[in-house]
């Protein structure tokens, strides 16, 4: 019966609730916000994913040249000192 | 000024009131809320251009603040989370220990058995918290909850019937383990 009675209490705590009014700043913090959001074009978005995509692209694209022109003068190296080391 | 920011500012203080409340029940907290607020108003003043009247502006805004307050809860608790694994400073600790129950809309009187209460509605499925919430608290008649739930009305009260009987059932063992200590 205690418990049963506890639990009524307790279901009952939000009974007589009121509207709470939100701060008086609350409208210039949420303009602030917007403004802040559209300093920040769209364009200017793709412009920087552009560029970043570019860098990208240029730096594999350099090193696999790098990793091809080491390939070549290894054998080059490799085709000299075949020569120069002869036994007989 | 032009026509979109006089519009969005009758929205403004047309629905802050009803927009801060809801985000109050959900997070209870006055600072949490005034950050979902906000998020909220940006939302709606970014979607206003793509609002094609389909629903009313009551229920569209609902459905953006019930959204905000879920993402908000599943980023704070994934921050909790984060803490649980990571190394522990007092402030992390503190964190993670406060029951920071703040809802200035109850009673004084209340406030202690209405903090014990929202501790179980906030274990409770997210539908069931928000068909509870819409019902109870802003005192919501069903076809408008199913209308903003997008479900039907059998299906919130279902929701509502369940949260009831889960809140009661969670509440009496509470009671049970507080009498055992």
């Amino acid at each position: 019966m205690e418990k049963e009675h506890w639990i009524q209490t307790i279901m009952n705590s939000t009974n007589g609730i009121s509207a709470v009014m939100p701060s008086d700043d609350l409208l210039a913090n949420i303009q602030l916000k917007i403004k802040q959001q559209e300093k920040v074009a769209p364009t200017t978005v793709w412009w920087i994913a552009a560029s970043i995509t570019v860098l990208v692209t240029l730096n594999v694209a350099l090193l696999q040249k790098a990793k091809t022109r080491d390939n070549s003068t290894n054998s080059y190296l490799e085709h000299t000192l075949n020569q120069s080391n002869q036994l007989y | 000024m032009s026509k979109q920011s006089v519009i969005f500012e009758t929205i403004y203080h047309e629905f802050k009131v009803m927009v801060f409340n809801l985000a109050l029940h959900y997070l209870q907290n006055i600072e949490d809320a005034e950050e979902v607020t906000q998020d909220v108003f940006v939302k709606v003043y970014h979607s206003l251009s793509q609002f094609q009247q389909k629903s009313s502006h009551k229920t569209w805004i609902y459905r953006i603040t019930i959204n905000q307050c879920l993402d908000f809860t599943k980023k704070k608790n994934s921050r909790k989370r984060f803490y649980l694994f990571g190394p522990k400073s007092e402030n992390e600790r503190e964190y993670l220990n406060t029951t920071n129950f703040e809802h200035p809309g109850i009673l004084m009187e209340n406030q202690e058995a209405a903090a014990q209460l929202f501790a179980v509605i906030n274990t409770l499925t997210e539908n069931q918290k928000t068909a509870f919430l819409l019902s109870k608290l802003d005192g919501m008649s069903n076809p408008e909850i199913a209308e903003i739930m997008e479900m039907s009305i059998s299906a919130v009260e279902s929701l509502i019937f369940r949260a009831k009987a889960s809140l009661q059932e969670k509440l009496a063992k509470k009671n049970t383990d507080y009498r055992k200590k």
